[in-house]
């Protein structure tokens, strides 16, 4: 199955081509949406193909396991490669009404494909090694468009997001040697075997620990978060709603792939420390948001609350609440990312996302104000939005273990959101003041909006569609889980391949 | 041979950390550079006991090999860290062009809380 390769080939060869052709233009930038939306269609190809189970598995220049790379996708990675598929996509489109073609910089395309692609390779690699070079592709790139059109200010927040993720990177390889050292492999499937019986050995433990830090490290959970806040607001808008979107949900998507379909399923220690942790995440988040006084930085802060909700689900490790884990994930990247380009709208329109100094927005272009109401709520987690779906699943998770301390903290942190996000709607929406302008006639806002309306309604349906994005969820946690089916897969496909004729 | 080498990645650990921990971006950058050739270090000694064993090539020599893939992982390892520094490196100096020093207690001291950026 030799497509698995594509959506990492595919943004590979945009970027190139980008690249290759220089100077921005408008058929330049058709070029890189044109492979975003190839992207996401053939991710939900994917979805569609794998809605039953299964694997998609490319044991790369048909060299066999422990000695080459395997890549497989089932259904949960087909899932995120839709969901990276369809930010990238809107966030790019939204970039190209924002700023005018002359403005933009030659290296900002190339680079946000080789995010992409750094991103999508995470999500489908089956080695711990090939992850890491992963994240170093995803996080290098992100580097140079965090400095790329930054100025003083930006270039010193800058310094410390890059500085500690520089030091998870080189903690995520000692944790990388020592799982070989530990046990002789790296693949995915082989440390699933290997691991299997090894669950009270203090050295699994240790390892595993360190690993969580490193993943932690990149979801930005407490008390390893310090790095977001500062940093994101400092990028340009479509950048900003990709990073808030995507980057942090890569940490927690490999945290659930490394507790469900590498490790063995009974590190009671390492759920319980990730739950509680979740718990401290959400509310020193909420707070954190409440304590800033301008859109972005409320936003920012907010990423960090909802990376507690997705970590407690994990934590919780039931089947129900790992599903509710990816309901929250879907709806959640949808909605962040959407978020933020509305504030990026508010920008436009106020000239500052400030809360004490924007206005009238409510009264002179109410769809916007209507936009922003949907997805602040479905973030608050109000019914029949799709917030309130992944809340409950992992509220009703969390009652059936009896974590009564950290329901109600969610429950806190939630009414919390509400609070915060009451907080933009009474600034630069409901607030009236003659002396504010709103730059109407900035022909922009149309057309981003439009954008934001195309990611409302797509967060609107999964609000009211719930159940089958739920049977899909179950589905994806089911497959992921298997880590028996997993293994007989890959060896199956070895074989295959072996028959063809196989590298040494 | 196995014990050196721990000995040694535990003193780069300790020099890196204490480098890293410094309020200059200078010993920072350098605190890095220690700390990625410590964990290059400590992935080498993932291939277990060297000694007496034959390096992992086709000579046609029968024997115990050394376990090649660890180096395989530090030689990509390498170019990583070597793409990083590099990235660094520029940073610094813009940091440094742009704000006269490159001392975070400078930087962001407390005279300068996190303000709106807009």
């Amino acid at each position: 199955m030799n497509a698995v390769v594509l959506p990492v080939l595919l943004p590979l060869l945009t970027a190139v081509g980008l690249l290759l052709w220089g100077r921005p233009s408008p058929a330049r930038r058709m070029l890189a949406a044109g492979s975003a939306a190839a992207q996401l269609g053939l991710a939900m190809g994917l979805v569609v193909r794998l809605a039953e189970g299964g694997w998609f598995i490319l044991p790369v220049g048909r060299w066999a396991v422990p000695y080459g790379i395997v890549l497989s996708i089932d259904l949960l990675a087909a899932l995120m490669l839709t969901l990276s598929g369809l930010t990238s996509l809107a966030c790019l489109i939204y970039g190209f009404f924002e700023l005018p073609v002359r403005w933009e910089h030659p290296l900002r395309l190339p680079l946000v494909q080789f995010l992409v692609m750094g991103i999508n390779l995470a999500f489908i690699t089956g080695d711990l090694f090939n992850l890491f070079v992963a994240f170093e592709v995803m996080l290098i790139s992100s580097y140079a468009l965090l400095t790329l059109e930054a100025d003083n200010w930006d270039i010193k927040q800058a310094y410390p997001y890059i500085a500690v993720n520089l030091v998870g990177s080189a903690l995520f390889l000692a944790a990388a040697g020592l799982v070989y050292a530990l046990t002789g492999t790296l693949n995915y499937s082989e440390l699933a075997q290997v691991t299997a019986g090894m669950s009270s050995d203090p050295r699994l433990l240790a390892v595993v620990l360190l690993l969580m830090v490193v993943f932690a490290l990149k979801a930005g959970v407490f008390p390893l978060y310090h790095w977001l806040p500062n940093s994101y607001p400092t990028l340009p808008l479509p950048l900003a709603a990709l990073y808030a979107g995507m980057l942090t949900k890569v940490g927690i998507y490999v945290i659930f792939r490394m507790l469900t379909t590498v490790l063995p399923h009974d590190l009671a220690f390492v759920h319980g420390l990730l739950a509680w942790m979740a718990g401290l995440t959400m509310l020193l988040g909420v707070l954190g948001a409440i304590s800033r006084n301008y859109v972005r930085g409320i936003l920012s802060f907010h990423i960090l609350s909802q990376v507690g909700f997705m970590i407690l689900a994990i934590g919780l490790f039931t089947p129900l609440s790992l599903a509710a884990a990816v309901v929250y994930i879907v709806h959640h990247i949808v909605v962040k990312s959407s978020l933020f380009l509305l504030s990026g709208i508010v920008l436009v329109l106020n000239k500052t996302d400030d809360l004490d100094r924007g206005a009238n927005l409510w009264r002179v272009t109410p769809w916007v104000g209507v936009l922003f109401l949907a997805q602040a709520m479905s973030l608050a987690g109000l019914p029949p939005l799709s917030g309130f779906w992944g809340k409950y699943l992992i509220l009703v998770a969390g009652l059936e273990l009896k974590e009564y301390v950290l329901v109600a903290v969610s429950l806190v942190a939630s009414v919390l959101t509400l609070f915060s996000m009451l907080k933009i709607w009474l600034g630069p929406f409901w607030r009236e003041d003659e002396s504010v302008t709103v730059q109407v006639n900035d022909s922009r806002w149309r057309p981003m909006a439009a954008v934001v309306t195309g990611l409302t309604v797509i967060s609107l349906m999964i609000g009211f569609g719930v159940e089958g994005v739920f049977r899909l969820a179950q589905q994806a946690t089911a497959t992921a889980m298997d880590q028996p089916g997993y293994a007989l897969a890959v060896q199956k496909t070895l074989a295959e391949v072996k028959a063809k004729g196989l590298n040494p | 041979m196995q014990l050196d080498t721990s000995i040694l990645v535990g003193v780069l650990f300790a020099c890196g950390t204490f480098l890293i921990l410094q309020r200059s971006f200078v010993k920072i950058l350098f605190g890095f550079i220690i700390l990625s050739n410590a964990v290059n270090l400590l992935i080498l000694a993932m291939s277990g006991e060297p000694s007496r064993k034959l390096a992992p090539l086709m000579t046609g020599e029968s024997g115990a090999r050394v376990d090649p893939l660890p180096q395989a992982l530090i030689l990509t390892a390498i170019v990583i860290g070597f793409g990083v520094t590099a990235y660094l490196v520029v940073l610094l100096y813009r940091l440094f062009l742009d704000h006269q020093t490159t001392n975070a207690a400078d930087l962001y001291g407390p005279s300068k809380p996190p303000e709106d950026p807009s």
